[in-house]
């Protein structure tokens, strides 16, 4: 009987501490996601121009790595860090810095190329990419 | 001669028609849901939004997976099974200024507006109508608007589980800034 109340005990235990981890399961680490694939901004942009329905099916909710060269750097007065990657178009492929991650730098220079790796979101004028970390 | 008068006459027709035009790729969006056990928050910082200042219309839209949660299963849950956004990426609105008579997008000045069209999410549209402030102030427009969105108006099932957890009324938040659509 005591055996048997220990074991309920225990599983009791196991599973509040299985909930309490899933619970405050931690967002994944950016610097260390392995990165689903490599692509060139430009490439990227013109597959979603020319069907989304089917980009989306490729890399929405991928962690992908971008390269292209910077159009655009900005930080917002909250502190957001953004980069748009020239696509030659007017719009571009637009990486939003992680919040969560320790970043080297978050201004670009103008031209300079660079390679962000981040969680692609889909197309809204822009690809949009979030949770970006500048890989070197 | 005229080659050149009618080109330059285009090209001052063309820079006039896109300074009608306002664009944001910033838009701030958040919402909040209030529930008796639970508060959720989650926000968004890279919605596009654009305004035509000659006929008060505007354009937003928001991709559902760059809204960030401050616990990664709060994010999954909302993604998976309840905005199943990788059927449904984005959520949008479309509409117009319903009082322009009230608002001169053209002068610096704040003002009261009001907002009707229709809002796109979870892949089904409703009619919305929402009020907010716009701020024009050197050749920028700022826009602030707080309205509600009812989870059953867009078919987002909320298990009665977890009615406790979620609100059915979630409110919105949207702010934004506005430059002219440079070309």
């Amino acid at each position: 009987m005591k055996r048997l109340l220990y074991f309920i005990a225990a599983v009791a235990l196991i599973g509040g501490a299985v909930g309490y981890y899933l619970w405050n399961k931690p967002h994944e680490n950016m610097e260390t996601a392995k990165t689903d694939l490599a692509i060139q901004a430009n490439v990227l942009f013109d597959e979603y121009n020319a069907d989304e329905t089917a980009a989306n099916a490729k890399y929405l909710d991928k962690t992908i790595a971008v390269t292209g060269k910077v159009k655009e750097s900005s930080t917002a007065e909250d502190g957001t860090a953004k980069v748009n990657l020239d696509t030659g178009s007017d719009f571009g492929v637009l990486c939003e810095l992680d919040p969560l991650s320790k970043h080297d730098r978050t201004t670009f220079t103008e031209g300079e190329t660079v390679t962000f790796k981040g969680i692609c979101t889909g197309l809204n004028f822009d690809v949009q990419l979030t949770r970006c970390v500048e890989v070197k | 001669m005229r080659i050149i008068l009618l080109s330059i006459m285009l090209l001052l027709g063309a820079a006039h028609v896109s300074a009608q035009k306002y664009f944001t790729r910033d838009a701030k969006v958040k919402f909040f849901s209030d529930a008796s056990l639970e508060k959720i928050e989650a926000v968004n910082k890279s919605g596009t939004g654009i305004l035509d200042v000659s006929t008060g219309q505007m354009e937003w839209k928001v991709l559902i997976k760059g809204f960030l949660f401050e616990k990664a299963l709060m994010q999954e849950h909302f993604n998976e099974n309840y905005m199943e956004s990788s059927k449904y990426p984005d959520a949008s609105f479309k509409g117009s200024i319903a009082n322009l008579n009230e608002v001169n997008l053209g002068k610096d000045g704040r003002y009261k507006a009001t907002v009707k069209g229709k809002m796109k999410i979870h892949g089904v549209e409703k009619d919305l109508e929402a009020t907010g402030t716009i701020t024009v102030k050197q050749g920028s427009i700022a826009i602030h608007s707080d309205f509600t969105v009812a989870c059953s108006d867009f078919n987002i099932k909320i298990e009665a589980a977890k009615v406790a957890n979620i609100a059915n009324e979630i409110k919105v938040t949207l702010d934004a800034t506005l430059q002219p659509l440079k070309k």
